[in-house]
């Protein structure tokens, strides 16, 4: 059976924690050509806001991963995102991300599938939710 | 942290980005996503596309540095949201001209809603961008 609205509201396992390290942030903040914002180097940097989405998309995978919704990477266009802060991440944060299919609407061969990616500490302190339109359009037979 | 000011119709400095290759290569690599569209022309026009497009993500990463250059501190960011409307074609050999600009749309219970444009020649590659930012 492939995605439909039956699927809203499944989630995912939280991925493994990764820890956010100041060497990463700096690598980060140079691919955004911002290297020289003082926020993202020192002892204490924290990370460019749309870092969280590297976090969130390593979620994704879930999606991906689940055979009952028949979707491929390689199909898959980000359409929008939406990144909602409860505080920065840091050097030395320990983060996982939970995915939850939150829309799903079918359209012809396309499904515009809508994910929220929760980012909390292995503490259980909620980051961030980022939130993901993909639209994955189905290979159609000749 | 101090109180900022901002008013709505306020225009924040402006900033344009030349993106080139190693700038694509560079992002797959800090970003983990290695998508060949990315990097590889044939992947790209299998895909319908005219050639090497950018990362969406890096438009939405640079286009929010109008935001952060301007409050000083990216912890007062509280939301962002984008379309990806249109690709960001990256040429083999040179680069491309994106520009950045952003507007105070609305100040209301000390945050500052700011409205994003992202021009890559005509065209505009982000719709509806809008980010929230905290300012007391």
């Amino acid at each position: 059976m492939p995605i439909s609205d039956a699927h809203v509201g499944r989630s995912y396992p939280a991925t493994a924690p990764y820890e956010v390290s100041r060497a990463k942030i700096a690598e980060f903040a140079a691919a955004l050509g911002d290297a020289d914002n003082p926020a993202y180097a020192g002892d204490d940097p924290i990370a460019p806001p749309t870092f969280a989405a590297v976090l969130a998309a390593a979620a994704w995978d879930g999606l991906f991963d689940d055979p009952e919704l028949g979707l491929s990477l390689s199909r898959m266009v980000h359409a929008d995102q939406r990144f909602a802060w409860r505080r920065p991440l840091r050097a030395g944060d320990l983060v996982s991300a939970t995915l939850t299919i939150e829309k799903v609407r079918v359209r012809g061969a396309a499904a515009f599938v809508t994910v929220a990616v929760v980012l909390s500490t292995t503490d259980g302190e909620e980051l961030c939710t980022a939130s993901s339109t993909l639209v994955h359009t189905n290979e159609v037979a000749a | 942290m101090s109180e900022m000011t901002a008013e709505v119709g306020q225009h924040l400095p402006a900033l344009t980005r030349t993106l080139t290759r190693v700038d694509l290569a560079r992002y797959a690599g800090a970003s983990g996503d290695f998508n060949p569209i990315h990097y590889n022309d044939a992947a790209a026009e299998g895909l319908g596309l005219p050639g090497v497009i950018a990362h969406g993500m890096l438009t939405m990463g640079t286009a929010l540095r109008v935001v952060t250059d301007w409050c000083g501190d990216p912890s007062r960011v509280l939301g962002y949201y984008v379309r990806f409307t249109r690709p960001v074609v990256v040429p083999a050999v040179g680069g491309v001209d994106v520009r950045f600009a952003g507007t105070v749309a609305a100040v209301a219970d000390g945050v500052a809603t700011i409205s994003i444009e992202a021009m890559c020649g005509e065209e505009k590659v982000l719709g509806s961008a809008t980010a929230e930012v905290r300012l007391g």
